[in-house]
């Protein structure tokens, strides 16, 4: 599975961006390869409107079938994001990237 | 350090009048946030000290270099938004009309039309008068609003508040539903809901809970001037009841908010007032709640 997380920062010991559209880079984990990369998503909060559904369509191009997050995507974000086939997770607000994986491999976070 | 998000739905429910107090009865122990940028009114009542002040920039604004031009009035003729004109015979844009989509500076054969980054507004970081900071912003006249300035005036609040390891952020939300208020309730940890006896304010709470629901934040609610229709106060719990939404208090109707106000302070600030009781009491019964 494709796994995105929105971040902080660029590695596992980041800590969990709480936000979706404006998030601050989106790290995805490929379970599969056991492989790590990091999105910078400044330039969506450069945007003075519709940086949900930017977002949204980033993740949808990233690939990602599993997005970790804070809250949540807010309406316009989560439009768009109800056409992809993705299961979100919320409740990692205050975690770390690390922390956030494990809660969801134990089924700790709540489906969105 | 846990973040407290007063919003409301309907607007002129109450929210600064509740967000100051709790503000006055925090202290030092929080860092405030004036995230309703479109009608700020906070400093009102904080006496902010605007010491360090940002530029903020948001959108673009189509600039036409008279001296490139050649008048043929293409861009006027695509402009969706009729802001370019004709003044002393020369074409220009107007800038409270612009919505800075670009289709003018695309199709100009001449490319005599620039996009700049347009100045919506400043946000501010103040020291204030119960001894800590507060993050506010004010828009420009005919400015745009949107999650960003909130999203902006949240950032920086929240670094405040950990660089100077502070217990809580004490948000004065948006009114409305959109993405001012969405953008005030990403990350929140908990929120509080004001709210009055009216059937517009009723329908706007529900509205905005769904909302609140969505992002899985506790809520609380307080029910401002709940004796001026008891009815409407009667479904407001109901509906309180039905959602699970901890209902901390309900403030008569009282003028002596108007009265403190004017001078510049919140309820609290004023002695041997039933309000401010209720209200000291109510952050006691937030605190208790918010883990």
């Amino acid at each position: 599975m494709k796994i995105a997380f929105t971040a902080k920062g660029k590695d596992w010991s980041s800590s969990m961006d709480p936000r979706f559209g404006r998030t601050e880079y989106f790290l995805i984990y490929d379970e599969e390869k056991d492989k790590i990369e990091f999105i910078d998503n400044s330039e969506a909060n450069q945007e003075a409107h519709g940086a949900g559904p930017k977002t949204a369509q980033k993740l949808f191009d990233l690939g990602a079938q599993v997005l970790i997050t804070g809250n949540g995507p807010g309406g316009n974000a989560a439009s768009v994001l109800d056409k992809m086939e993705l299961k979100i997770y919320i409740g990692a607000g205050d975690m770390t990237v690390k922390a956030a994986y494990e809660a969801y491999k134990n089924n700790q976070l709540k489906k969105f | 350090m846990k973040e407290i998000v007063i919003i409301s739905g309907k607007g002129g429910t109450g929210k600064t009048s509740v967000t100051s107090s709790f503000a006055l009865l925090a202290g030092k122990n929080a860092i405030i946030a004036d995230c309703d940028v479109d009608a700020a009114d906070m400093h009102i009542l904080m006496q902010p000290d605007y010491e360090i002040k940002e530029d903020f920039y948001s959108g673009e604004l189509a600039v036409i270099n008279p001296e490139t031009c050649t008048q043929c009035g293409i861009c006027a003729d695509i402009c969706r938004f009729d802001a370019i004109s004709i003044i002393n015979n020369k074409h220009v844009v107007e800038p409270l009309s612009c919505e800075g989509c670009g289709y003018c500076a695309r199709v100009c054969p001449v490319n005599a039309i620039k996009n700049i980054d347009l100045k919506v507004g400043q946000y501010f970081i103040s020291n204030i008068k119960t001894g800590t900071k507060m993050v506010h912003a004010k828009l420009g006249i005919g400015a745009d609003n949107s999650g960003k300035l909130v999203a902006n005036v949240k950032n920086e609040a929240k670094k405040l508040a950990l660089k100077l390891n502070k217990e809580f952020i004490l948000i004065d939300g948006s009114p409305g539903v959109g993405c001012p208020v969405t953008s005030s309730l990403s990350g929140a940890h908990f929120v509080v809901l004001v709210t009055e006896p009216t059937l517009s304010a009723l329908h706007d709470l529900k509205r905005v809970y769904v909302l609140v629901k969505k992002f899985n934040i506790k809520a609380a609610c307080i029910i401002n001037k709940w004796d001026i229709n008891t009815a409407v106060s009667s479904e407001i719990k109901d509906f309180l009841k039905k959602e699970g939404i901890l209902h901390i208090a309900d403030l008569n109707y009282d003028e002596a908010f108007t009265k403190a106000m004017i001078q510049g302070k919140a309820i609290v600030e004023i002695e041997d007032s039933e309000v401010g009781k209720i209200l000291k009491e109510s952050w006691e019964t937030i605190k208790k709640n918010i883990s």
